[in-house]
């Protein structure tokens, strides 16, 4: 069964089975302690590098790099919905890619359950922020292509705050943008912005995605177990993070559309 | 009177500026509606377009027939990767990454590994890709570019073998588009070639009784990572010409200028200036020859009109003196890092 789905002839095949290869643990440093993060405060997250309109093939785009998750996004439309019954509401459609060299393990070129579990994630982070209501019988694309993937909590936070800057740039109507931050229980603390590591030896893991002009929370996506109080506390912390996300975004669209702006007059 | 209208034949108007300022002295003179009116001529009228500024010698972009555009390579960025490289030519953008597995080798050949090149082009690159399986284009160029480096023969599969008939390394070189505009396999050569050039394996050994390979951890100090004995003097490289219009010769055509091309030419040369595989398309004509330079133009004369023998034998000559500007680039990069 495996040799037959394997092969795919649409692409150079490699043989039927191979295996992420596996080291000798002794070798390797002794694996951080549980209970204290290292290198950082429990509330530091990291820094963001977001660079808008890098894809010139797109509407909007933007690119987003948070230490080692790297995330491309692009963004085409609103363009006519193809194959779909008339709609009054413009349709909102995120795909989701991982490159196969994006993880520890190499991901096959195949579509799997996480690509869509983390596409519908983005998507819902992202719905109540866009007006389709101005958009009947218009479709909006959005792609992001994860290049390199540090825990699929930051890959959904990371996603959700290109996918909005690309759609700012793509000069399409939004009630304001949308930012998102991450935070992890390991013990009794709370760390925000987890990597990989510190998501899997957690407790839990919260999503936070928020429009920090309005004050208005988009989506939360929980996962693992955490007690009520702490929920809170770690959606506050996150909110008051994303706030300061959002001065970030909008500092690099402004520097965009200047920029922009520069070229346009000395053309 | 519509530009539009009268642009519709090739003998319409001479000059591209021509289009654009009857365009604006029609109403508003401002640059925006200039910008807008050429763009609108661009879109439905993309031949004229081209065939416009070619009669002034130089291309929309601003280059010249035989220009190239600037390489930009940036390698080693990716840590879950064995090696990557990303490389900007132009605005197109290609990201390829090396991962490493361990295989059984096959029964025929018990001491060599694997080499499976690959290429998506996803439909975040451009709007002319839809999301999905590979798109024929994204098949073409990945059995394009399996047969180039496979047949640069610049890194021997027996040194990929870890305990023959056992265990061997398959490397995975994966690349992946992130802006399309034109040329996309002169980009995944250079992208796959120095992806290769930054790949660090791990030191194996297969322990006879488990029948297991353990490595040693990419961050031990002990044993480092050992990089892959390539062949420096033939790392290929790959150069694309368009001809357009039967007398214009376009060196690193854009994805603009890709499907108003008669024909496309790519011409790969290896790190000792010989040729490998030339490949030619044209409409409804397409083939590629193994064959070395001269048994390949020699075979294309019957094929084509001497018009476009003198254009493949301009083409060769071109790529010659191009490829040692991209072959210091490549070796710069691999040397800094």
């Amino acid at each position: 069964m495996a040799a037959l789905t394997s092969f795919d002839r649409r692409r150079v095949n490699g043989p039927e089975e191979s295996f992420t290869p596996v080291f000798d643990l002794e070798d390797s440093p002794p694996s951080t302690k549980p209970g204290k993060r290292v290198g950082r405060q429990p509330t530091d997250t990291r820094s963001i590098f977001l660079q808008p309109g890098l894809i010139s093939q797109a509407n909007g785009s933007a690119y987003i790099e948070t230490e080692r998750t790297k995330i491309a996004c692009a963004v085409y439309g609103p363009r006519q919905s193809k194959n779909t019954s008339y709609s009054e509401q413009g349709r909102l459609n995120v795909e989701v890619k991982f490159t196969p060299f994006s993880c520890t393990r190499r991901r096959a070129p195949i579509r799997d359950a996480e690509d869509r579990s983390l596409a519908v994630a983005i998507h819902q982070a992202l719905l109540s922020s866009i007006r389709l209501e101005l958009l009947p019988k218009s479709t909006i694309d959005i792609f992001l292509m994860i290049i390199e993937a540090d825990g699929i909590e930051g890959c959904v936070a990371s996603g959700a705050i290109a996918a909005s800057t690309a759609l700012a740039v793509a000069g399409i109507e939004m009630l304001g943008l949308v930012t998102s931050c991450t935070a992890c229980i390991t013990g009794d603390e709370i760390w925000l912005d987890p990597t990989e590591e510190e998501a899997r030896t957690s407790n839990g893991t919260l999503v936070l995605s928020c429009m920090p002009a309005l004050g208005t929370v988009t989506s939360v996506w929980q996962n693992g177990k955490m007690e009520t109080s702490q929920a809170i506390t770690s959606m506050e912390a996150c909110e008051e993070r994303c706030t300061e996300i959002h001065s970030v975004v909008a500092q690099a669209l402004l520097e965009h559309a200047n920029k922009n702006d520069d070229t346009s007059n000395l053309s | 009177m519509s530009p539009c209208s009268q642009g519709g034949g090739p003998g319409g108007m001479a000059l591209p500026s021509t289009a654009i300022n009857i365009a604006s002295t029609s109403s508003l003179s401002s640059t925006q509606n200039e910008d807008l009116k050429a763009a609108i001529f661009q879109r439905l009228h993309p031949r004229v377009y081209l065939e416009r500024f070619l009669a002034e010698n130089v291309r929309p972009d601003g280059r010249l027939e035989e220009e190239w555009r600037d390489i930009d390579i940036n390698v080693g960025s990716i840590s879950t990767a064995n090696g990557s490289a990303l490389i900007r030519m132009g605005k197109t953008t290609i990201v390829c990454g090396v991962k490493a597995e361990i295989a059984e080798p096959e029964l025929d050949h018990p001491n060599e590994g694997f080499f499976v090149p690959n290429i998506d082009l996803p439909a975040i690159c451009s709007s002319k890709f839809k999301p999905g399986p590979p798109s024929e284009e994204a098949q073409i160029l990945s059995e394009r570019l399996n047969d180039v480096l496979v047949g640069s023969s610049m890194l021997p599969l027996s040194s990929l073998c870890i305990h023959p008939g056992k265990s061997v390394w398959v490397l995975y070189v994966d690349a992946t588009c992130i802006n399309y505009d034109g040329n996309a396999f002169d980009a995944a050569v250079l992208a796959m070639v120095s992806a290769l050039r930054d790949t660090l394996l791990p030191q194996a050994a297969y322990d006879e009784i488990t029948g297991r390979t353990i490595c040693s951890p990419p961050t031990s100090k002990s044993k480092p990572g050992v990089g892959l004995q390539l062949d420096e003097s033939r790392l290929p490289i790959g150069l694309s010409f368009g001809l357009f219009g039967g007398k214009h010769v376009i060196a690193d055509p854009t994805s603009f200028e890709e499907p108003l091309l008669d024909t496309s030419i790519s011409v790969v040369i290896d790190g000792r200036g010989s040729f490998l595989p030339l490949i030619k398309s044209a409409s409804g004509f397409s083939r590629s020859t193994k064959e070395d330079m001269e048994v390949d133009s020699s075979q294309q004369k019957h094929a084509t009109t001497t018009n476009q023998d003198d254009a493949l034998l301009k083409c060769i000559a071109l790529a010659k003196t191009r490829h040692q500007v991209v072959r210091e680039c490549v070796y710069t990069v691999g040397d800094s890092s």
